[in-house]
């Protein structure tokens, strides 16, 4: 138990930083997911092209094999950035082709019924997405879009393979040195809570955004 | 048809001469980002023929074919392990049995948010010292398998909530009981509902094997970290690798696309259904980022 | 009404066909390319240094319980690594196990089977830090030989033979760097070495102020000095000598700073382990076959003679 004890500090340093990595690679990935979903949905054929080349490619990569580019692969080619930015940069990444097909398979599971009615009532593209078809799918796509902040966070124990002293790596370090294997319950724990309140939230906020019928 | 293709009307000329601007300068901009890439490696010395040619030499595709087996070996097993205890943890979380399925709901929500590599450092560096050393290859695909088992769970329990509520009262009015309805009545029509949803989950499953390498299982993964002991070409590997990480998932993806379609050309439930059920089914396996 | 065309049966199979392409030519093509010089290939002399070493006679084999049990099982259970430049390492090209380590482990093999092809001498399990002790304990290998450092508390749970080779941790640091040069330099630098390493343990208490960067692999530790990720990277110096001979940006710094008596890990219930595998370092001493592989190993980075072996039982422990 000393291990654990006596290391707070550590443990919490690396609390501290997968909730940092977690935050930025969920808002980075929220930001450039949505950026795709418009992409995927406009009229732009090239940029459509774009939108599905990349979530093909994303959701198809290996996190890891990202984490390794990133860190390990950018800097051959003039690139250095820090270790968690990598980190961040490949959740990020990652994360954005998943919240890009959470949105879009929003859009696509409201009736049909509901953009027809909108339209035929002579509302435009953009009043018919605002008043009518994103008020009804942003409900549809909190829980997805939950899923993927967890996805996220659970993700960022990645970056420990890649040197980032996030809680994945404090814990293995602690244990390396202390045989401490009671680290792993008190990481396992800190991961349950963390996407324990990513779920509660989402469920809040699941409940805020429904409509009632 | 989706909501989304009826949102806008057909594009008039003015419409469509902005669109083919929008287009040729969207291309612009892509060809300028990949012709900045390629200069960018160019610069670095990173295209020099040496640099990429050992990779065609026999040995090296040899070596690669084996990563490549080996985290399908990982995959497969995983996955016959990890499907029939998924419906078997549905199952028990539908369960009527209160203790059943408190049991297994704890079970599907811990499991669902302990990260997977923490896992297996726990078999890898923790448990040994209590005596459970597993083989490499189970030190992988047992943590593997837990934390899949819990995830495909809720793919199965969102099919069975989406079979429609009229199949089951139809069920136990002619008699059956609830296990009867369940097995021969829900189970079959939601196990097909959530194929697609399942192949998806193998794609996860294949991109988790990357942490073979953690333990040391001959995996693609590992296999590159070989390499590039050997060759100290780091960019170039992984950038192979990954290349064969995506057309192993693609080819997977559009299996599970080409099944999605068969399904939706069903007699029963249209598009609709079908759009709604791809939503549920999603929202349930967006978990796995990894 | 879908927009989207459905795929043909005829494009699923192409896919499939893809797919069987895709592996097939991955095992089969490229045979053209024989002549091709892949780098860190291994020398042709090290096959004969190993078919040429010592064969025991059958009475000691039979006489000794843990050798005949393993001449029962026709090759040896070793537990070390494949990615260990200089002391076990997998060819990709062709899958063969060579260096120091994986070589003696062939050796010994040989000694005790008096078969000759290096390849099929032993069985490879790869073992971490900390997963060595208790392999051996439950009898998963017969013997570990990994760089495995000869301390009087692994003592208490398996027993060494040897020390067959002693090295010690160093310093690598990048090409034009002149501030580094010792270990006392490294106070407040940012250090990376492996994340299962002794050098972590070494760095932890020997420089205490360095900030300690753990990596998974010995390529990402030279990664990380050569992109200046890190200030200097600790381990082994045969690994790091072998891995600044093959990359010019970075250079090893000092001599070793810690002292590594590595020995040959054996199960602690068995005493006729230890006292069977040090009669053979002995004979291997003597008649040069160490020596050999030292050349055709370690050797081919560090320049100069062999050693001289370390004296049998020095090290606290063993």
């Amino acid at each position: 138990m000393n291990a654990v004890t006596d290391h707070l500090g550590d443990i919490f340093a690396g609390v501290l930083t997968t909730l940092e990595l977690t935050v930025l690679g969920f808002v980075g990935a929220l930001v450039l997911g949505i950026v795709l979903a418009v992409c995927r949905v406009s009229p732009v054929a090239p940029l459509r092209v774009v939108g599905s080349v990349y979530v093909e490619f994303f959701r198809n990569i290996p996190l890891l094999a990202l984490l390794i580019l990133f860190v390990f692969g950018l800097p051959d080619i003039g690139l250095t950035y820090s270790l968690f930015v990598c980190a961040a940069a490949s959740l990020a990444l990652s994360g954005a082709a998943f919240v890009c097909e959470s949105m879009r398979s929003g859009i696509n599971s409201i009736a049909f019924g509901q953009a027809e009615a909108a339209r035929s009532i002579g509302l435009t593209f953009v009043q018919s997405l605002r008043f009518v078809i994103l008020p009804q799918a942003l409900r549809a796509m909190v829980q997805p879009i939950v899923n993927t902040f967890i996805g996220i966070a659970l993700g960022s124990s990645l970056a420990s393979a890649v040197g980032v002293a996030e809680l994945t790596y404090q814990t293995q370090y602690l244990n390396l040195k202390y045989a401490a294997a009671v680290t792993f319950l008190v990481a396992g724990a800190i991961y349950l809570l963390i996407a324990f309140a990513g779920a509660m939230a989402g469920g809040w906020l699941e409940r805020r955004v429904a409509i009632r019928r | 048809m989706s909501a989304a293709t009826v949102l806008f009307d057909a594009p008039g000329p003015r419409g469509r001469r902005r669109i083919a601007l929008a287009s040729a300068a969207a291309v612009l901009v892509i060809v300028a980002v990949i012709v900045l890439v390629v200069v960018q490696f160019g610069r670095h010395g990173q295209l020099a023929g040496d640099r990429w040619s050992p990779f065609v030499h026999t040995g090296y595709l040899r070596f690669l074919a084996g990563g490549v087996r080996g985290t399908l070996i990982a995959t497969g097993v995983g996955a016959l392990l990890s499907f029939p205890l998924g419906v078997l943890a549905a199952l028990g979380r539908l369960s009527h049995n209160r203790l059943v399925s408190r049991l297994a709901t704890a079970y599907v929500e811990v499991f669902r948010s302990l990260p997977l590599l923490l896992l297996i450092y726990a078999f890898l560096l923790a448990l040994p010292r209590y005596g459970l050393n597993l083989p490499v290859f189970w030190k992988l695909v047992v943590p593997l398998v837990m934390v899949n088992v819990a995830v495909l769970a809720e793919v199965v329990r969102a099919g069975v909530n989406a079979v429609d509520r009229g199949q089951s009262e139809a069920g136990w009015s002619i008699g059956l009981t609830y296990g009867q309805t369940m097995r021969h009545v829900v189970l079959p029509q939601a196990l097909r509902i959530v194929i697609p949803a399942l192949i998806t989950g193998l794609v996860s499953l294949l991109k988790d094997t990357t942490l073979g390498y953690v333990v040391s299982y001959p995996e693609l993964m590992k296999t590159a970290t070989n390499l590039t002991a050997f060759t100290h070409l780091l960019i170039q590997t992984y950038l192979i690798i990954t290349v064969l990480y995506v057309l192993v998932n693609v080819l997977l993806s559009q299996l599970a696309h080409h099944l999605e379609r068969r399904m939706r050309t069903a007699p029963r439930g249209g598009g609709q259904a079908a759009e709604q059920l791809e939503h549920e089914t999603h929202a349930a396996t967006t978990t796995a980022v990894r | 009404m879908t927009t989207t065309t459905r795929p043909t049966r005829r494009s699923v199979l192409t896919w499939t066909l893809g797919a069987v392409a895709l592996g097939a030519g991955l095992t089969a093509c490229g045979s053209g390319g024989a002549a091709d010089q892949v780098p860190g290939q291994k020398s042709s002399a090290y096959d004969a240094i190993i078919k040429g070493a010592p064969v025991a006679d059958t009475a000691s084999v039979d006489a000794n319980t843990w050798a005949s049990a393993v001449k029962k099982q026709g090759f040896l259970k070793v537990g070390g690594t494949d990615s260990g430049p200089l002391f076990s390492i997998k060819d990709p090209t062709t899958g063969e196990l060579t260096g120091f380590d994986a070589g003696l482990a062939q050796m010994l093999s040989r000694y005790i089977t008096g078969k000759s092809d290096p390849q099929s001498l032993t069985r490879l399990t790869i073992t971490t830090v900390d997963t060595r002790e208790t392999l051996l304990q439950n009898h998963t290998v017969d013997a570990v030989f990994a760089t495995y450092t000869i301390t009087p508390a692994r003592a208490k749970k398996v027993a060494f033979a040897g020390p067959y080779y002693e090295s010690g941790d160093a310093i690598m640091v990048k090409a034009d760097n002149t501030t580094i040069k010792g270990l006392a330099d490294l106070a407040g630098k940012k250090v990376a070495t492996e994340t299962n390493s002794t050098a972590a343990l070494a760095l932890a208490k020997m420089a205490p102020d360095a900030k300690v960067q753990l990596f998974q692999e010995d390529a990402e530790c030279v990664a990380a000095v050569q992109q200046g990720r890190v200030d200097a990277y600790v381990l082994d110096q045969g690994i790091l000598i072998s891995d600044a001979s093959s990359n010019k940006a970075v250079k090893v710094v000092g001599q070793p700073f810690t002292k590594e008596p590595y020995g040959i890990g054996l199960p602690l219930d068995d005493p006729s382990a230890k006292q069977f595998v040090n009669a053979w370092l002995t004979k291997i001493f003597d008649d040069g076959s160490w020596a050999k592989l030292w050349k055709a190993t370690i050797g081919t980075i560090v320049s100069g003679e062999a050693p001289t072996p370390p004296i049998l039982g020095s090290a606290a422990g063993s």
